[in-house]
């Protein structure tokens, strides 16, 4: 009688000791869970990149996810057929709430203006950049908040 | 939100220790199977401690520190509490003690959250680590131990005793960080800027090394490189140290003697399980008879396994809670490591990320290294279970470490410092787990698949104390005449021996002296794990952690005839025997001299030594040059032949003098056959069963001694002869040759020989009923250690005619 009562408390001591443990591994997988959701629900604005090839042409691509990659690889985001521009040449990545351009140790390098790209570089809408002997334009497609801030700003004016 | 997570573990973990608590209360009433007993209360104080600064360090954390890591002090209260537990179920004397040393650790723990920022350590790091030193070196000179002998690690001051390594591990990884962080940003050669760490960090596990506090020496080495490699991420520095610890090792093995026993000791722990290889051997018994669920807090026996306060705690934890348990602590110390690991990553700056970094390394290796070490994956080396062992410095440590930890996990507003490259980190990470992993699968190992066999090795002193609280099983005679028992109360249960001149035959079983004899021929029947139904034997198991009630045994022994040989015996030296000579049931086995197993305790170291001795059964062991008794046989055999015919080796052969009978007793090893001049001798079982033949129609019986066991279900189940009957001779040359040495007038057969060997001169006397005897036919054998013919035939024809006219 003693050692089935005595059973039982032991029972119940593993049974706390793994409560501790599995009550800790849930919120710990709570939090992982509730962090992802939250980076998920995080909008990104859009952003229009504009190339123009050497030879004149132009392509005009619309994106709305968090990371572009430039290249001559096809499996780029923005493939570019052009000799002077690596496979993986450039990316652009929104974080920090900014667009920003890093170069991806291109041969050719990646250049705003006449400086080449060393440390990645921020990127406001209209700037240009240049990969190889192709230039770029970049469009930012102004989130919901700044749409409305913009809005506001026309009606006071 | 964290003040909730940390609130709701610490309620969880007081629930896991009060339950402990109250375990160890009950467990006296499970061992006594009675609730009249006295309860085990003195713990609750310890837990009442630790409940109490528990509590308001929670209370200080969550006020003063909002967004500490919530995890990382619950998991370590609550194996500081288990800690406690443990040692006090050990120890009540340590337990208070340790209890007393916890509660100055938590309040510490309160005070410190009141610190602002950790730029001291930073600020005074030459001046923190150099007192260290100066601490550490002065146990060369004024060094005592507690325990009064062994290394002298600790200052002492009246009751109150210090070990500075464990400070200084702390102020180590202190330093380094603080200097690392300053100077490495500067971009010099590395190895310029290392050499002031070298130079201290050298120092100290010099001083540890001179000390023999080779296990601290090589936490120190193992936290040097982690905390160099983390701050400049060099592999180069990682394998510099491997190599170092390996050409270390190797010297220490060939030229230093305690690497080199520890170390042997580890490789090869079963060739000297008594001194060298005692502890390792102890602690893995200890383990494995924790199994998958445990003794239960307070139910094992893990006070048998050496140092189990300190060094070896995991395994008195283990034995107690089973591998179940110790996975939960594993997981507790992973928990932390974890938690460590993110709050490094997570730090605002170089300084405080490789101190924290340094703290968790310092938290897993020493973990990894005494569980690695109880366990026999490592070398045994004998540092702390950080937050668990016995040992005011230790724990001091741990929760100074641990109160650095929480500060800096208290930062979640500012952004973590650029981590360029993170690869040591993860490194670090991999190698805490991979230890973690390896001391979990090790720990199974032990528990599950090689348990069985560690638990049967006699230096498992488990099974003695058991059968204090378990009845064994009892010894009958033929007509159920108890001639073993068991006396006192349960608790103190001591086997009593009825029948005392039996001994030699049914030995003993002493926590001492071992087993011998029928106790341990029989040990599977008379503790209960054969025989008893397996459902009976694993419900016992797992609510006593005992084995099930013993089974009672009867014997072929006739205790009538046995006190008529032992009284006609007493003061010669020898042996008799009386068989069934067609079933071989032994009625008589008489073994002079012989002792009185009830004061085993007093006189057995003599006994042990006796020259005459008293403890061997002369009739089973006993070997004997069989001189002319032979020539019964001889005759059988050959009838009269001349003797260039003979060959005494196909006698020899014949009779089975060159087999060892099959019994459940230990018998001697059956002689070789021999050349010319060589002796052949032969036991009085052997001959026994020799002329048993002559009185059984020529065939060899199978001797048998353990005639039944009383099962609980099927009641008495008779024991089969372990052996089979053979046939020796022709039933006509058997008969003749028993008819020839018929006694005149009376009903029964006999042969006296002599043997000579040496300086010493024996008495056979072999004699049996007739083959035309209508009853049970019988065989006898005197055998004395003497020239004394006369005694041999008075003991043979009385025992004989007893046993023929009952």
């Amino acid at each position: 009688m003693t050692a089935i009562v005595v059973l039982i408390l032991r029972v119940a001591l593993a049974a706390a000791l793994y409560a501790f443990l599995g009550w800790a591994l849930l919120i710990l997988w709570r939090e992982l869970k509730q962090q992802a959701s939250f980076l998920a629900s995080q909008k990104k604005p859009g952003i229009s990149i504009q190339a123009m090839l050497e030879n004149g042409r132009q392509i005009q691509h619309l994106f709305f996810q968090g990371e572009i990659t430039i290249g001559r690889d096809p499996t780029c985001d923005f493939p570019i057929i052009d000799e002077s521009i690596s496979a993986h040449h450039a990316r652009i990545a929104y974080h920090h709430a900014q667009w920003w351009l890093e170069d991806l140790n291109s041969t050719n390098g990646t250049y705003i203006g006449k400086s080449r790209l060393s440390v990645p570089t921020v990127l406001i809408s209209t700037d240009k950049f240049r990969c190889g002997n192709t230039s770029f334009v970049v469009q930012m497609q102004p989130t919901d908040e700044s749409l409305s801030a913009v809005i506001e700003q026309q009606n006071e004016a | 939100m964290n003040k909730a997570i940390q609130g709701r573990l610490l309620l969880l973990a007081a629930i896991f220790l009060c339950l402990q608590t109250l375990i160890i209360t009950l467990s006296p009433a499970v061992r006594l199977r009675s609730w009249q007993v006295d309860y085990r209360l003195s713990q609750w104080i310890g837990l009442a401690l630790w409940g109490l600064f528990v509590a308001r360090a929670h209370y200080d954390i969550s006020n003063k520190l909002p967004d500490a890591d919530p995890y990382l002090f619950p998991a370590a209260a609550l194996i500081s509490g288990w800690g406690v537990l443990t040692i006090w179920r050990l120890d009540p004397n340590f337990g208070s003690r340790q209890a007393i040393w916890l509660a100055v650790c938590l309040g510490l723990l309160s005070f410190g959250t009141r610190l602002t920022s950790l730029e001291f350590i930073r600020r005074y790091k030459y001046i923190l680590l150099t007192c260290g030193l100066i601490l550490a070196a002065l146990t060369l000179i004024f060094g005592t131990n507690p325990s009064g002998s062994g290394p002298r690690l600790w200052l002492g001051y009246d009751e109150l005793y210090l070990q500075p390594s464990e400070p200084l591990k702390l102020l180590l990884v202190g330093f380094l960080a603080a200097y690392l962080a300053d100077r490495l940003p500067a971009r010099l050669r590395t190895i310029h800027i290392l050499y002031p760490t070298i130079i201290l960090s050298g120092i100290a596990i010099l001083l540890l090394i001179v000390q023999r506090d080779l296990g601290t020496a090589a936490i120190f080495t193992a936290l040097y490189t982690i905390i160099i490699y983390l701050a400049t991420s060099r592999k180069r520095v990682v394998f510099i140290a491997i190599v170092l610890l390996a050409l270390a090792g190797l010297v220490g093995y060939y030229f230093v003697g305690i690497v080199h026993s520890r170390v042997s000791s580890w490789l090869n722990p079963w060739n000297d399980p008594v001194v060298g290889s005692f502890q390792i051997i102890q602690s893995l018994i200890g383990i494995a008879n924790g199994g998958i669920l445990g003794t239960g807090p307070g139910l094992g026996s893990p006070g048998f396994i050496p140092v189990a306060i300190s060094d070896f705690i995991y395994a008195a934890i283990a034995e107690e809670t089973g591998l179940l348990g110790t996975l939960g602590l594993l997981a507790l110390v992973g928990l932390i490591i974890t938690r460590g690991l993110r709050a490094a990553l997570r730090a605002p700056d170089t300084f405080r990320r490789l101190l924290s970094a340094g703290i968790t390394a310092y938290f897993g290796i020493q973990t990894i290294l005494i569980v690695g070490g109880n366990l026999r994956l490592l070398p045994l080396t004998g540092v702390t279970l950080p937050f668990v062992s016995y040992g005011g410095s230790s724990l001091l440590t741990s929760f100074i470490s641990l109160l650095i930890l929480i500060h800096i996990s208290n930062h979640l507003d500012i952004d973590p410092a650029p981590l360029p490259r993170p690869q040591p980190y993860l490194a670090l990470g991999t190698l805490l787990a991979l230890g973690l992993f390896a001391s979990a699968l090790t720990n199974g190992w032990w528990a599950l698949i090689r348990g069985p066999d560690l638990l049967t090795r006699a230096d498992n002193r488990r099974r003695v104390v058991e059968e204090n609280f378990v009845q064994r099983g009892l010894l009958l005679d033929r007509a159920n005449t108890i001639i073993t028992t068991n006396r006192g109360e349960i608790g103190k249960y001591t086997r009593e021996y009825k029948y005392v001149d039996l001994a030699p035959v049914t030995g003993f079983t002493d926590s001492k002296f071992g087993q011998t004899g029928l106790e341990s021929a029989l040990d599977d029947y008379l503790r209960g794990i054969k025989g008893s139904p397996t459902s009976t034997v694993i419900w016992n198991s797992l609510l006593y952690g005992t084995d099930p009630p013993g089974l009672n045994v009867r014997l072929s022994i006739d205790l009538y005839l046995q006190s008529r040989a032992d009284e006609m015996m007493v003061g010669e030296s020898g042996a008799v025997i009386l068989m069934n000579a067609q079933s071989g049931e032994i009625l008589v086995m008489a073994s002079h001299p012989t002792f009185n197993p009830n004061y085993l305790a007093e006189s057995g170291a003599r006994l042990m030594t006796d020259p005459t001795k008293p403890l061997i059964n002369r009739a089973t062991l006993g070997q004997y040059p069989a001189g002319s008794i032979l020539e019964p046989f001889i005759q059988a055999l050959y009838g009269n032949a001349p003797t260039s015919d003979i060959d005494t080796n196909f006698v020899y052969q014949t009779f089975g003098f060159f087999q060892a009978p099959q019994i459940q007793l230990e018998v001697a090893p059956a002689p070789l056959p021999g050349g010319e001049d060589s002796i052949i001798r032969v036991s009085p079982l052997q001959m026994t069963l020799a002329t048993a033949s002559l009185s059984n129609h020529g065939v060899i019986p199978a001797p048998r001694i353990a005639m039944a066991v009383e099962t609980p279900i099927a009641g008495w189940i008779p024991l089969p002869a372990l052996g089979n009957p053979i046939t020796a001779l022709q039933p006509e040359a058997a008969d003749e040759a028993a008819s020839s040495h018929l006694v005149v007038d009376l009903t029964y057969w006999q042969y006296l020989g002599r043997a000579q060997e040496d300086q010493s001169a024996f008495t056979w006397y072999i004699g049996g009923t007739p083959a035309n005897w209508q009853a049970t036919p019988l065989a006898i054998v005197v055998l004395l250690e003497d020239d004394n013919e006369r005694l041999a035939e008075r003991i043979g024809k009385e025992l004989l005619t007893d046993a023929m006219h009952p």
